[in-house]
C-alpha cells in the first residue's frame, strides 16, 4: 500500500476554509498545536494560560482561514503571527492587571533555548527543531537580545533602546543584522522541512 | 545597495521583527505601494522570524483542547446562523 502523503499546509488551510466537517481543522491542529503551545509557553510562562490561549488561537485561525493568502507569507508565519499576537494581548492584559515586569519575567525564562528536561516536551522534537536551533546559534548575543525583546515582548525599537540603554540607531542596526542573518538560514530551514 | 533600498530593507526587518513604530509602518506601506517587489523582502523576513518562533521543542497538548476548540467553533457558527435567522425574520 502506498504511504499517505502529508497534505500541503496551504491546501490544508484552503480545506479548512471550505470544509465544515472539522476534519481539515483536526489535521491542521495535529500539525501545529504542539509548536504553538511551545511558543505560547515561552512567551507567557504559564501552562494554564498557554493552554487557554491555544484554543483561542485555533478558533481564530479557523475564522481567518478564508482570508489566508499564501503570496503574503507561509503557513507557519501565519500561524505564528496569530499566536504571537494573542500572547502579546495576554501579556499586556497581565501587565495592566498586575503590573508585572515582563522583561524580568522573560529574562528569567532565558529567552530562546531548549525545553530539555520538561516532562511534557514531545520526544518527536525533530530534525527540523534541531536544524533551527543550530542555525539560530549563529546569531550573536546582541542580535538575539534585540530580536527577543521585539518579537517575544512586543517592544518597539524605541522601547528596546530605553531598556538596553542603547542609541535607537544601534538597536535598529542590530535588528537588521539579526534579520539578515536569519534570512541566510532560510535555505537550511527549508531543507530541514523536506528532509 | 542604494540608500533607498537599504532603508526599505531596514523597515521590512523592523516590521517583521515587530519593532516598527507607527511611522515606520506608514513609510513601509508607502514604499510597498510604489514597489511591490519589496513584498518578497518582507515575506522572507517574516518566514525567517516565524521559523525562529517555531523552533522551541514542541509540547504535548492537553487531551481535551481540540474538543474545546470544536465547541467554541460550533457556538460561533450557531451564533452566526441565529443572527442570520433573526435578520431574515425581521425583513
Amino acid at each position: 500500500m502506498a504511504e499517505a502523503r502529508p497534505t500541503d499546509p496551504v491546501d490544508l488551510v484552503a480545506a479548512m476554509a471550505a470544509d465544515d466537517s472539522g476534519a481539515p481543522l483536526k489535521e491542521f491542529y495535529a500539525l501545529y498545536a504542539s509548536t504553538v503551545l511551545a511558543l505560547l509557553m515561552k512567551m507567557l510562562g504559564s501552562r494554564a494560560e498557554a493552554e487557554e490561549i491555544l484554543q483561542d488561537v485555533f478558533v481564530e485561525l479557523w475564522r481567518r482561514a478564508p482570508q489566508y493568502d499564501s503570496s503574503r507569507g507561509g503557513v507557519v508565519a501565519w500561524v505564528v503571527t496569530v499566536a504571537r499576537s494573542r500572547a502579546l494581548d495576554a501579556l499586556r492584559a497581565r501587565t495592566r492587571r498586575h503590573g508585572h515586569d515582563q522583561l524580568q519575567f522573560f529574562s528569567e525564562r532565558h529567552g530562546i533555548g531548549t525545553e530539555g528536561g520538561r516532562p511534557d516536551v514531545l520526544v518527536s522534537a525533530t530534525r527540523w527543531h534541531q536544524a533551527l536551533r543550530q542555525a539560530f546559534n549563529r546569531l550573536s548575543e546582541e542580535q538575539r537580545s534585540v530580536l527577543e525583546l521585539s518579537y517575544f515582548l512586543g517592544m518597539s525599537h524605541g522601547q528596546i533602546a530605553e531598556t538596553l540603554n542603547l542609541p535607537v540607531g544601534t538597536v535598529k542596526s542590530r535588528i537588521l543584522a539579526g534579520m539578515r542573518e536569519l534570512r541566510t538560514m532560510l535555505p537550511i530551514i527549508h531543507r530541514s522541512m523536506v528532509a | 545597495m542604494s540608500d533607498e533600498k537599504e532603508r526599505a530593507e531596514l523597515l521590512a526587518a523592523l516590521h517583521a521583527a515587530g519593532a516598527a513604530s507607527q511611522e515606520d509602518e506608514k513609510e513601509l506601506q508607502a514604499l510597498l505601494d510604489g514597489d511591490p517587489s519589496l513584498e518578497d523582502v518582507v515575506r522572507d523576513f517574516q518566514d525567517s522570524i516565524a521559523a525562529l518562533a517555531s523552533s522551541f521543542d514542541p509540547l504535548e497538548t492537553p487531551p481535551r483542547a481540540f474538543a474545546q476548540i470544536q465547541k467554541k467553533i460550533s457556538r460561533e457558527r450557531g451564533g452566526f446562523v441565529n443572527r442570520l435567522r433573526s435578520w431574515f425574520s425581521k425583513s
